[in-house]
C-alpha cells in the first residue's frame, strides 16, 4: 500500500474533483451524443420522410376506401378479405415472386462456377471477368429488349439454334407461353445479375489465404473436400450478400418484367411488384394496391429476418472498435 | 434575439407564401396529350387561336406515352395539380368520371350549340356517363378488317368475307407454315366485335350481371382456341398490344388483321408491299366495330374551366381540328372538317382513304364501348381468362365460368 503523501487532496476535496470530472465527462458525452444525432439527423429525416411516413400511410390506406377523387372511408379488412379469398391473381403473383426468388441460388451457383474458373491462373482471365461482368451495367430496359428478341418465336436466336440442332421442329413462343414465359424472364434476370454475383464471389475467393489450401493439400484433402471445407465456409459472407441481392432483385424486377412481357400472358409473369403497380395505376385501386404492398413488405421483412438468422444473426451489425 | 427570430420567421413565411401567391396569379392552362410528341405545328395552331381569345394566358404542353399517362395523371391529381385538359383513349376516362374527377361538360355543350352541332352525336355519346358528357372527340377511330389481298389470291379466295364463318374459312385457307390467317388487336375490348357478330352480349340489359357465359360463347371460344392452336389465328392476337400485331401484319404473313384505322399508316410505314391494291379495308360482317377514339377531358381540379373549354373547342373543331387531322393523319369529330380532311387524304395519302371511309359507317353497330365505371377492372376480370382459354392453358368452359364469377364480383362490388 502506498503511503499517503501530504500533496494528496483531502477526502472532501477529492469528492469534489471526482464530481467535477464526472460532470465534465457527462457533459462531454452529452455533447458527443448530440453531435452524433446532428450528423444522423439529415439521413434520418430523409429516411423518415421517404420510407417511414409512406410505409405508415400505406398501412393506413390499406384499411380505407380511397381514391384520388374522393374523401377516404374506413374499409376495415375489406381489401385483405378480397385479396386472400377472392383474388386469384394475387396468389398467382405471390407464387411467381417466390419462384423468382428461388431462382437466385441458381444464379449464385452459376456465378460461383464462373468465379472459380476466372480465379484460376489462366491466360486472359481479366478479359473473361470483364466479359462476364459486362451484362451487369447494361440498362435493364435494354436487357429486356435484347432477350425479347432472343426469345422471339419466329426470328429469335434461341429458337433458330434449337431448330437447327433438331431439338424442336417449330419455334416456341417463349414469352407468349404460360409455361415458358416466367422461366424465360428468370433466365434474362440471371444473365444480367450473374456478373455482379461473380465479382462479389471473386473477392471472397481472393481473400482466402493460399496457405489454407496448401496445408489441406499436405493433409491429403482432395479438391472437393477443399472446396467444401475451406472455400464454401470462407465465402459465406459473399454468398449471403449475393443471396440478399437476389431476394431484393426478385422484389424489384419491375422494369425487366414490364419490358419483356408486361406481366402476361394472363398473370404468368406478374410479380407482386408489377401487380401492385397495375392494380394502382391501371385499375385505379390504390387502396387495394396498398393492402398488397403490406403483404409484400411483411414477406420481405420475414425473408430478411430469415436471411439474417442464416448468416449468424448479426448481418450488418456495427461492432465496437471494429 | 427575439427580434432576430421574429424577422427570420417573417422572412420564412414570406418566402413560403410568395410562390403560392405567384401560382395563384399565374394564368396558365396545362394540356396533356397522348403520345403525339411530333404534333408540334398543329399544337401551335391551337395555342395561337387560344391566345387570340385569352392573350394573357400561357399554355403548357405535356406529352405522355399511353402506358405512362394514367400513372402521371393520377399522381398529379393526388398532388393537387392535375393538367387542366387531358387527351384520353378508350374507356380510361370512365373510372375518373365515375369518381367525380372530371368536369361535367354537358352545360358547356348545351350552351355552345354552334360547336356541339358540328360534332357527330353518335361519336359524342361515347363519352357519356350517367347522362352527363365528360369528353369531346379529338380524333376518331374504330375497328375494321384489313385484308392481305396477295395472300387471299394465293389461297384462291375471290370474295371478301361476309360472316364470321367466312372469316374463319378464309383464315384456314390462308394459314400454313409461317403464315397465319387472322389476327386481332386485343386491348380496350378491340376484339369484342368477333363476339358481337356471334350474338354474344357481355352483360345483361341492366348492366348488373354477366351475360356472356352461354353454350354459344363456349362454342365460339372453343373455335377461336382451336384456330389459335392450329396457327390459323396468330397467337400474337392474344399476347401482343400494338407494335407486335401490326408488325406481324407488316411482315406480309398474316391474311387478315382486325384493327382500327390508324394501324394502316403504321404497318404501311414498315412495309413496302402495302398499297391499296395489296391491302383491302372493309367493315366487319354485320358492321360491328369497337371505337378507340381519343377525347379531350377536363379535370375537375382546373382553376380555369372557361378558358380550358375554349381551348378544347379550338382543338376539336374548325381549323384546330383540321390541324389535328393533317398533323396525325386521323379523322376528327367535326363533320365539316372531316369532309375537308377526306379531300386532303385523297390527294396526299390516297392509300389510307379506304380505311378512313369505314370510320363513320355503321355508327349504330359500335360495341365494346360500354360505360362501365369499373371498365378497367372488368377488362382485368374477363380478358386473362379468355386469353388462357384461347391459348390452350385452360378449358374453355372452366375459363368462362371463372370469368363470369370475376365479372359478377366486379359488377357487384362497391
Amino acid at each position: 500500500m502506498a503511503p499517503r503523501t501530504d500533496t494528496a487532496p483531502a477526502p472532501k476535496t477529492r469528492r469534489r474533483v471526482l464530481e467535477g470530472a464526472r460532470t465534465f465527462a457527462s457533459r462531454k458525452r452529452t455533447r458527443e451524443i448530440g453531435l452524433v444525432w446532428l450528423f444522423l439527423a439529415p439521413s434520418l429525416a430523409i429516411f423518415t420522410i421517404y420510407r417511414i411516413v409512406p410505409l405508415i400511410w400505406n398501412g393506413v390506406l390499406s384499411f380505407q376506401f380511397w381514391s384520388p377523387y374522393k374523401p377516404a372511408e374506413f374499409a376495415g379488412l375489406y381489401h385483405y378479405e378480397e385479396m386472400l379469398f377472392y383474388d386469384e391473381a394475387f396468389w398467382e403473383t405471390l407464387w411467381n415472386t417466390l419462384i423468382f426468388m428461388a431462382s437466385a441460388p441458381v444464379g449464385i451457383a452459376l456465378a460461383l462456377g464462373v468465379a472459380l474458373l476466372v480465379d484460376t491462373p489462366i491466360r486472359g482471365r481479366n478479359t473473361y471477368r470483364t466479359i462476364v461482368f459486362m451484362s451487369y451495367p447494361v440498362m435493364t430496359v435494354a436487357v429486356g429488349i435484347i432477350w425479347q428478341w432472343l426469345f422471339n418465336e419466329k426470328v429469335g436466336l434461341i429458337n433458330y439454334v434449337l431448330i437447327s440442332l433438331g431439338v424442336i421442329d417449330q419455334g416456341i413462343p417463349f414469352l407468349e407461353s404460360f409455361t415458358f414465359a416466367l422461366p424465360a424472364v428468370i433466365v434474362a434476370s440471371i444473365w444480367q445479375v450473374i456478373g455482379f454475383y461473380m465479382i462479389i464471389l471473386l473477392t471472397g475467393l481472393q481473400s482466402i489465404p493460399p496457405s489454407l489450401y496448401e496445408a489441406a493439400a499436405i493433409d491429403g484433402a482432395g479438391a472437393v473436400q477443399r472446396f467444401r471445407r475451406i472455400t464454401l465456409p470462407l465465402i459465406r459472407p459473399s454468398l449471403f450478400l449475393c443471396f440478399v441481392v437476389g431476394i431484393i432483385n426478385s422484389f424489384t424486377a419491375f422494369d425487366l418484367i414490364f419490358v419483356m412481357t408486361g406481366g402476361g400472358p394472363g398473370h404468368a409473369t406478374d410479380l407482386l411488384v408489377t401487380y401492385i403497380y397495375s392494380t394502382a395505376f391501371r385499375l385505379s385501386k390504390f387502396d387495394y394496391a396498398a393492402a398488397i404492398t403490406v403483404v409484400n413488405f411483411l414477406l420481405f421483412v420475414a425473408l430478411a429476418f430469415l436471411a439474417n438468422r442464416l448468416a449468424g444473426g448479426e448481418a450488418g451489425a456495427v461492432k465496437p472498435g471494429g | 434575439m427575439k427580434r432576430l427570430a421574429a424577422a427570420l420567421a417573417a422572412g420564412a413565411l414570406a418566402l413560403g407564401l410568395l410562390p403560392g401567391m405567384a401560382a395563384a396569379q399565374e394564368k396558365k392552362i396545362t394540356v396533356m396529350t397522348w403520345n403525339i410528341p411530333y404534333f408540334e405545328e398543329g399544337f401551335q395552331v391551337w395555342v395561337d387561336e387560344f391566345k387570340k381569345l385569352h392573350p394573357d394566358f400561357t399554355v403548357e404542353r405535356i406529352d405522355m406515352k399511353g402506358t405512362e399517362l394514367p400513372t402521371f395523371y393520377q399522381t398529379q391529381v393526388v398532388a393537387g395539380t392535375p393538367p387542366d385538359i387531358v387527351d384520353v383513349q378508350g374507356g380510361l376516362w370512365l373510372e375518373y368520371a365515375s369518381q367525380g374527377g372530371l368536369t361535367d361538360l354537358t352545360p358547356f355543350l348545351e350552351r355552345d350549340k354552334d360547336y356541339t352541332g358540328r360534332l357527330y352525336p353518335e361519336v359524342l355519346a361515347n363519352w357519356e356517363y350517367e347522362g352527363k358528357n365528360y369528353g369531346v372527340p379529338l380524333y376518331v377511330s374504330k375497328t375494321l378488317l384489313f385484308l392481305n389481298r396477295k395472300m387471299m389470291q394465293e389461297a384462291g379466295i375471290t370474295k371478301d368475307p361476309e360472316s364470321f364463318d367466312e372469316i374463319m374459312t378464309a383464315a384456314e385457307k390462308m394459314a400454313g407454315g409461317e403464315k397465319t390467317g387472322l389476327m386481332t388487336l386485343n386491348f380496350d375490348w378491340l376484339y369484342w366485335p368477333l363476339f358481337a357478330m356471334n350474338g354474344v352480349e357481355f352483360v345483361n340489359e341492366a348492366g348488373t350481371e354477366a351475360a356472356f357465359n352461354t353454350p354459344e360463347t363456349v362454342a365460339l371460344v372453343q373455335r377461336l382456341a382451336e384456330a389459335t392452336q392450329k396457327g390459323v389465328i396468330d397467337k400474337i392476337s392474344w399476347t401482343g398490344r400494338w407494335v407486335e400485331p401490326n408488325g406481324a401484319f407488316a411482315a406480309g404473313t398474316v391474311g387478315m388483321l382486325h384493327a382500327h384505322a390508324p394501324a394502316y399508316l403504321w404497318f404501311q410505314s414498315k412495309a413496302d408491299w402495302v398499297n391499296p391494291e395489296t391491302v383491302g379495308a372493309i367493315n366487319l360482317p354485320g358492321g360491328w366495330s369497337t371505337p378507340n377514339s381519343h377525347a379531350l377531358i377536363m379535370s375537375k381540379g382546373t382553376k380555369w374551366p372557361e378558358q380550358s373549354w375554349d381551348f378544347m373547342k379550338i382543338a376539336t373543331s374548325g381549323a384546330g381540328a383540321k390541324a389535328m387531322g393533317t398533323g396525325t393523319n386521323n379523322l376528327t369529330g367535326d363533320r365539316a372538317v372531316n369532309e375537308e380532311l377526306m379531300a386532303y387524304f385523297a390527294k396526299e395519302i390516297p392509300a389510307v382513304v379506304p380505311a378512313l371511309e369505314t370510320q363513320f359507317q355503321n355508327l349504330d353497330k359500335l360495341t365494346g364501348n360500354w360505360p362501365f365505371a369499373k371498365d378497367a377492372a372488368l377488362k382485368e376480370a374477363f380478358y386473362p381468362e379468355l386469353q388462357a382459354a384461347v391459348l390452350g392453358e385452360k378449358d374453355v368452359k372452366e375459363a368462362l365460368d371463372s370469368a363470369e364469377r370475376k365479372v359478377n364480383r366486379v359488377l357487384s362490388s362497391r
